[in-house]
């Protein structure tokens, strides 16, 4: 039953201001999609508008090759699970479960049978009779997940779900919608503003900022590779160090930052402003072959445990590198002289933003 | 698929069902025919001589000396009279003309309002005392509606052989000479028993929400007593007695009891409401386009005061802005001279307004009241409720106008709050909540002038037997139920819409994304939780119903048949002799309907209700 969902230039205004700025998105069978982005980029608008909740003011939408712009809501079988679950305080957690199944029509033991299979799904067996006030957080947010995936959607939408609980739940429950949207194989569109978790559970990301669509694809992709310096620095701490391309070679150039000049770097775009986005976990302090480096002094060294963050200044500029707390990193005293080194494919150069 | 831009703007979805369109154009259309329409029939009239279009009624209003006199006023505020042979301070009024006179009366009620509310609310909200709890329900009896027979106590107990003299000039020797309270001054003593409660629910509500480490953190930094009250805790506290005082002043313009009941003074008689009511008693003048003008003044000043206070109580949201936990409320046990204050100030004055109440209890049960006390115990007006025709008849007229008008009201409101509350982005939200707002500020008087133009001339029902007009066959049912369906929508909205906003839009949003239609998911979500509010707004609106006055002694007192309760009450108590006690039984008889209502409403819903003494 599970479709895939088409964005095309969907554009979303509220009073004349757009939330959504024509963005195009295409989700696959089976696929767990993740919406990542700072707050107000217009998750939810997006989410809202596939479920049928609000409609576009321009664009299309389609489940498969059904187009379903103006369909509402209740003909469309693109079910959300609310973010506040949106619990009906006034049914048990069966009730609130059969509720999709009744409407159906469905016989009452075929109801019964459906409710039971999801309740277990979510490990909420013997909670049936409860009222959603005698449910924890976490219990909660199950029911809601079950009543949604009860009805079998076409494509399950999760809003920020994981956003009213504890850090330890948290992670519990996200491997659940993991367990649970690998069992049943059902494309799952999922919202949240926190890139670890988003890089945990997803097939593929979308990157949203400010109502556009920067960036689609693995997350190892969008790590890795990010394309632009927001989804960069989205994507975690690293770090962004503005330079000038002072050379070229076809796709090859050389850049300065500082009284540095780094050779043989890969860039694109066509701008000579650019930025250097080099991840802290990827800059060595001892020596590596074919890498490039730099020397400066230290500046900070913050002890986090597991590792360990250098803070090194060169000219005016402070750049980190995270490393294992091994025991010659913790003698490193802020002034004392350092070498950075860095692989050439672990400086992605970005043309710099406005 | 076609999807409509314009249906978007006015509806605020591009896919208007069923029930989002209803729940628009069921209150837009009721409310634009039966309040704007008749309002602009009453305006067209006022607005026309001769056939042209011309200010001649409101410059004839202006420039008689007997509607707008402000220059030379006649009367005086006390002199002092011979009255059984002995000397009394007469307070009677200055007459500034009919126009000047209503003002100055909802200016003075206004003020008198503002300050006994807020003292009382003051006392209740931060003191704690002995005997507060029975204070707490004494409080609570001024607002029960006794339409014209608490207000006939009220003048008994200020003449000069009334109680006020017995204790206060004959017992305690307070006063040097007896007094006596009589015209325009009557009809302000009158009404600000009548209306303080208002206030002080209102101010009551503002204090108790005041955060108080506001009011802490003044006193850290040094503020208190008078100084920390006039700094912090009254601006804080200001808009919600604002809204109580405006709502004291509309009420206070049109309220017709106490004109009524002093109208042997005549100077009681020159106020706006009285002369608008008196063109419906006085057969020769009723269609006065004058009396069209006078109402649309009446209309205009109601209007401006409620817009003036809507817009000064939206630009000081503050007293409610920092929520949070739970507090500790800022009680204190009163200083020694504080407790003095209360107990020879406060409680006395507390118990005068409660009197009229208790008042109407002792004139139902007794045979005459001339002099200081009523005399002759008897059962006789009680049991007239139950034996007299007449009497059974009015009732059962006000209870049947009175439930068909809540049926109206509360679809409604339901309409109305859902419309306004869901579709925020609709064009027509502001306009439907406006509407479903506005009748607060409509006086009764002009709503029935209003209808009397609009029925009279508009067809089909010119020579209906909707038409005021055609005497032998009018049935005042139908305009009686808009009016106090229109009347009382405000109050029921509110409770109604306080319930929607307490349901989220994802539980209903979460329905129909699972498959149930707007009218399902209305069905199996909404009503299910909003139901206790309904039950609410149902109660509130039928008390207010049944103590409606100024529709019902006007357009409702045309035909006797069809009496409801207040028109009947009104009769009485300008006819025969010894008649205003049977009317005082009906009072009882309405304070009964009022207090188990408060009691079942508050008993099912476990919240509070309360009821403003609406007329
Ligand atoms: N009903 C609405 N009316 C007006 N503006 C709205 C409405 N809903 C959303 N917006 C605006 O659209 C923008 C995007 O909002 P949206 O709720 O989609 O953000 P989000 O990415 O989900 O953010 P968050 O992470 O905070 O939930 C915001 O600027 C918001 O103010
Ligand atoms: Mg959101």
């Amino acid at each position: 039953m599970m479709v895939d969902v088409r964005l095309e230039n969907v554009v979303k205004e509220f009073d004349g201001v757009q939330a959504v700025k024509g963005i195009d998105l295409h989700i696959k069978h089976g696929e767990l999609f993740t919406l990542l982005g700072p707050s107000g980029c217009g998750k939810t608008t997006t989410l809202r508008m596939i479920a049928g909740l609000d409609y576009p003011t321009s664009g299309k939408i389609y489940f498969d090759d059904q187009e379903v712009t103006y369909l509402p809501s209740y003909e469309r079988g693109a079910v959300l699970v609310f973010q506040n679950y949106a619990l009906w305080p006034h049914m048990t957690v069966f009730d609130n479960v059969a509720y999709g199944l009744k409407l159906k029509k469905l016989p009452k033991e075929e109801i019964r049978k459906k409710v039971e299979w999801a309740l277990e799904l979510v490990k909420l067996k013997g909670f049936k009779d409860r009222y959603p006030t005698q449910l924890s957080g976490g219990q909660q947010q199950r029911v809601a997940i079950a009543r949604a995936l009860v009805v079998e959607p076409k494509v399950l939408l999760l809003d920020e779900p994981l956003s009213n609980l504890d850090a330890k739940l948290r992670l519990e429950m996200r491997s659940e919608i993991r367990r649970i949207q690998r069992e049943l194989g059902i494309t799952v569109i999922y919202v949240t503003h926190d890139q670890e978790e988003a890089m945990a559970i997803s097939d593929r990301i979308a990157v949203m900022n400010m109502g556009t669509v920067e960036q689609v694809g693995t997350p190892r992709d969008i790590y890795e590779r990010p394309n632009s310096e927001f989804v960069a620095s989205f994507m975690g701490k690293t770090n962004v160090v503005p330079a000038k391309v002072v050379e070229r070679n076809g796709n090859t150039v050389t850049v300065e930052f500082e009284s540095f000049r780094l050779e043989g770097l890969h860039y694109e775009g066509d701008k000579d402003d650019v930025v250097l986005v080099i991840r802290p976990e990827r800059i060595k302090l001892h020596p590596v072959e074919n890498a490039v480096s730099i020397q400066g002094i230290v500046d900070l060294v913050e002890y986090y445990g597991f590792f360990t963050e250098v803070v090194g200044l060169f000219g005016e500029t402070r750049i980190i590198a995270r490393t294992i707390s091994d025991r010659e990193v913790q003698e490193l005293k802020p002034t004392q002289p350092v070498t950075f080194y860095m692989e050439r494919e672990d400086i992605i150069v970005l043309p710099k933003q406005l | 698929m076609k999807v409509s831009r314009w249906s978007e703007r006015l509806f605020g979805t591009p896919l208007p069902d069923g029930v989002v369109m209803t729940s628009f154009l069921f209150p837009l259309l009721y409310l634009v025919g039966f309040l704007v329409i008749p309002v602009f029939v009453m305006l067209a009239t006022a607005f026309e001589y001769n056939g042209q279009l011309s200010a001649h009624w409101f410059s004839s209003i202006f420039r008689s000396p007997y509607y707008f006199n402000p220059l030379h006023p006649d009367g005086y505020l006390v002199k002092t009279l011979i009255y059984g042979g002995e000397e009394v301070y007469h307070f009677y009024g200055w007459d500034f003309g009919v126009v000047i006179n209503s003002i100055l009366v909802s200016i003075s009620v206004m003020i008198l309002t503002t300050i006994l509310g807020t003292v009382f609310a003051f006392i209740m909200a931060r003191y704690d005392f002995p005997g507060k709890n029975i204070m707490r329900v004494l409080l609570f009896i001024p607002l029960l509606v006794t339409p014209f027979v608490n207000v006939i106590v009220v003048k008994k107990m200020f003449l000069p052989d009334g109680i006020i003299n017995w204790i206060f000039y004959e017992h305690l020797h307070l006063f040097p000479k007896p007094i006596w309270i009589d015209g325009l001054v009557g009809v302000i003593i009158a009404q600000t028993i009548t209306y303080y409660p208002i206030v002080y629910l209102n101010a009551y509500a503002s204090f108790i929400n005041i955060d108080p480490s506001l009011e802490e953190q003044a006193e850290n930094l040094g503020s208190r007593g008078f100084h920390l009250f006039r700094t912090v805790t009254f601006p804080l506290a200001l808009p919600g007695i604002m809204s109580g005082a405006i709502l004291v002043g509309i009420f206070s313009l049109e309220d017709l009891a106490a004109p009524i009941v002093f109208q042997g003074s005549p100077i009681a008689k020159k106020l706006m409401s009285y002369q608008i009511y008196s063109s419906f008693v006085s057969g020769f003048a009723i269609g006065n386009p004058q009396m069209a003008a006078l109402s649309l003044v009446m209309l205009f000043l109601a209007v401006v005061m409620f817009l003036a206070v809507r817009w000064y109580v939206g630009l000081r949201q503050y007293a409610m802005l920092s929520k949070g936990g739970r507090w500790n409320p800022r009680v204190a046990k009163p200083k020694w001279w504080q407790a003095l204050l209360i107990a020879f100030v406060a409680v006395p004055v507390l118990l005068i307004t409660v009197f009229p109440q208790i008042g109407v209890l002792l004139l139902a049960f007794s045979k005459s009241w001339y002099g200081t006390w009523p005399t002759g115990f008897t059962l006789d007006n009680i049991k007239a409720i139950v034996t007299q025709p007449d009497i059974e008849r009015v009732i059962i007229n006000s209870l049947m106008y009175s439930t068909a008008a809540v049926v109206i009201i509360i679809l409604l409101s339901l309409a109305s709050s859902y419309a306004s509350n869901r579709f925020k982005n609709a064009k027509l939200a502001p306009v439907i909540d406006s509407l479903a707002t506005i009748p607060i500020a409509v006086p009764g008087i002009v709503i029935a002038m209003s209808y009397f133009f609009f029925f009279s001339t508009v067809p089909p029902f010119k020579g209906s037997s909707l038409d005021p007009t055609n005497l032998l066959e009018f049935f005042p049912g139908a305009a009686l139920i808009l009016a106090y369906s229109i009347r009382r929508l405000p109050f029921a909205a509110r409770s109604i819409s306080a319930g929607l906003q307490q349901v989220h839009v994802s539980l209903e949003e979460a329905a129909m994304n699972l498959g149930a239609g707007r009218w399902k998911a209305l069905m199996s979500v909404i009503i299910p939780m909003i139901y206790l509010n309904l039950f609410g707004g149902a109660m509130l609106s039928f008390v207010y119903c049944m103590s409606e006055t100024s529709v019902g002694i006007t357009l409702g007192s045309i035909n006797s048949t069809w009496y409801p309760i207040t028109a009947k009450m009104k009769e009485l108590i300008i006819g025969a002799v010894g008649s205003a006690n049977l009317a005082a039984a009906l009072g009882v008889f309405l304070m009964a309907v009022q207090i188990t209502a408060i009691v079942i409403a508050n008993v099912i819903t476990k919240q509070r209700y309360s009821f403003i003494g609406l007329t």
